[in-house]
């Protein structure tokens, strides 16, 4: 038994989670864990304000690397093969269905939370100084999230997959000057054929989930860098904002004294660097509202993690996946649509190409990106920044309704059809 | 090291940098640009002039193009990419017109952009005689709408 127990102490290298100091060292002697703060204040936790967003769409993450790998396992990215793969992971692989309908619904909710997460930060305005640059690295993710989700869209092979990609591609090819050459770098031709799938794919499973983790890793160090998770600090008891205290900042009370060096005095690397940090501003963990992240907070995440991955696993077990028939660049399908997240775009594309699939766009993602450089409010509660509030409520409505219209409303020839009326393609 | 060799040293070692990033750059992005297209050539046969009905456009698919033969003026040749996004046009014989079936578009029958977010015409390529006496499509040539090939 000492033996177990001396492997397991050489393991976890802490103290006993009965005691205080065990539970620190959970936190901070552990790789995975030290991103969390060995102490938190219970309301960086209230439900009610992040709704957990961010942690779902991270699960989901999760879900779709480990279901993404079992795929790649099956699948080979060539346009004969490729559907035939499908097939197999349809009706021949043992839970092949299973793990093919959680990735897809894992990557349809992922592309759904992030954008709930945006709109969350943006409502609780959890992008104010200093979190500004923490945004632009979430819009970013978006982006990436989006290319991740399209590139994944091409590699069934089916019809909805091959038109999907090329409407989808042809809308960048109206992009000035290099729209056509970049469609052409990403395509690997003129098509959508063999070598557009191999590019796809490379992108698919490589090129994007790695950026992907790499400014993930970026964000999460940044949450814990500017203050830790967001928390409605405009609903805090009035006196409480002033009890933060800033790392660095002189204390008002007593200033500090000169004090005579002694020469064989050493320097941490804390009194070496000078001046107020322009980031973490804390709450001193020693207040009596703060708790050990140790079960407070993993408990939480833990919740979180199970209830994201049984609502995929639930989902996936009564709703699989589709697939149609195999890719036929002879027969556009009437009508032909983008993925669901780009109906909007294929909505304005549908009346204009450039404005539409270029132009808007460009400028809605740029308006994001500058969202936190431009709001010069100093203040996050809601009943201060009507405008701001008003504005990104707008921008999000007419988003969903793009969407709507161009996922329901559009029949064969993208003609007005409402959703209860059954059409039969014409001369089809 | 003094300022000025600092500085001149400096610029040279930034430039020779500078300089063997952007021949990097220009080097990934020479690499991922194909310099074999693995796709059907664009000029090829589509058979003998007496295969091809009056009236009606014949559509090929594997193609995609539409080949028109009239009594009097002979054959065209229309491409079936729609202008707007590339999807494949229907020709309809009720009203003689090419439908998208992506957003709309409508082409009459010569071509020109009779609805819809199509920006352009549909292209017509060049229809010739071939030695074997097999009409030979070229898409790299594309012709004017009045072009005929009288066999």
């Amino acid at each position: 038994m000492n033996l177990i127990r001396e492997i397991w102490q050489s393991i976890v290298r802490r103290d006993p989670l009965s005691t205080d100091k065990g539970k620190s060292e959970l936190v901070f002697l552990n790789v995975w864990l030290h991103i969390h703060p060995a102490k938190v204040k219970k309301e960086h936790f209230k439900f009610n304000h992040t709704f957990y967003l961010g942690f779902i769409t991270f699960f989901l993450f999760l879900v779709l690397v480990t279901t993404g790998i079992a795929l790649m396992c099956y699948y080979r990215p060539y346009p004969s093969v490729a559907y035939q793969d499908m097939k197999d992971l349809q009706f021949v692989v043992f839970m092949g269905p299973f793990l093919r309908s959680m990735h897809r619904w894992a990557a349809h909710a992922m592309v759904i939370c992030v954008f709930l997460h945006m709109c969350r930060v943006f409502y609780t305005g959890s992008y104010k100084k200093p979190r500004q640059f923490n945004w632009v690295v979430g819009v970013i993710l978006l982006l990436l999230t989006l290319g991740l989700s399209f590139t994944g869209y091409l590699l069934p092979w089916d019809q909805l997959a091959f038109w999907a990609i090329t409407v989808g591609t042809n809308i960048g090819g109206y992009a000035p000057f290099v729209g056509n050459y970049i469609r052409e770098l990403l395509l690997g031709g003129h098509t959508v054929g063999q070598e557009a799938l191999i590019r796809f794919y490379v992108l698919h499973v490589a090129v994007l989930p790695s950026l992907v983790i790499l400014l993930t890793i970026v964000h999460f160090w940044r949450i814990r860098k500017d203050g830790g998770l967001s928390r409605p600090i405009w609903k805090l008891k009035p006196n409480k904002p002033e009890e933060l205290v800033t790392i660095g900042a002189t204390p008002q009370t007593a200033p500090l004294q000169a004090v005579a060096a002694s020469s064989d005095k050493t320097y941490g690397l804390m009194e070496v660097v000078t001046g107020k940090p322009i980031f973490e501003t804390v709450a001193p963990e020693e207040e009596e509202d703060a708790v050990f992240s140790y079960p407070f907070a993993f408990f939480r995440e833990a919740i979180a993690l199970m209830a994201t991955v049984t609502v995929v696993m639930a989902t996936s077990l009564f709703w699989h996946a589709p697939l149609e028939e195999l890719a036929n660049p002879a027969k556009t399908p009437n009508p032909a649509k983008a993925p669901w997240y780009f109906l909007g775009l294929q909505e304005l594309v549908s009346h204009s190409a450039l404005i539409g699939g270029v132009v808007a766009p460009s400028l809605m993602v740029l308006a994001l990106l500058v969202i936190p450089y431009f709001d010069r409010n100093p203040s996050r509660r809601p009943s201060d920044r009507k405008w701001a509030i008003w504005l990104f409520t707008i921008f999000v409505v007419i988003n969903l309704v793009l969407i709507v219209i161009g996922t329901f409303f559009r029949g064969p020839g993208w003609a007005f059809v409402p959703p209860w009326v059954h059409v039969v393609a014409g001369a089809e | 090291m003094n300022r000025r060799s600092f500085l001149s040293w400096g610029t040279a070692g930034m430039a020779t940098l500078g300089s063997a990033m952007a021949v990097s750059f220009g080097a990934v992005v020479r690499f991922m640009t194909p310099s074999v297209f693995y796709e059907p050539p664009q000029t090829f046969k589509i058979g003998k002039p007496l295969d091809f009905a009056y009236g009606a456009p014949t559509f090929l698919a594997d193609e995609k193009i539409y080949v028109f033969r009239d009594r009097d003026k002979g054959f065209s040749v229309a491409s079936a990419v729609c202008t707007h996004l590339g999807c494949t046009v229907k020709f309809f014989t009720n009203d003689d017109q090419f439908h998208c079936p992506c957003h709309g578009s409508i082409f009459a029958e010569s071509g020109k952009v009779v609805h819809g977010p199509a920006p352009r015409p549909l292209n017509w390529f060049e229809v010739t005689l071939a030695r074997d006496g097999q009409l030979l499509v070229d898409k790299d040539k594309i012709v004017p709408a009045s072009y005929r090939l009288m066999v």
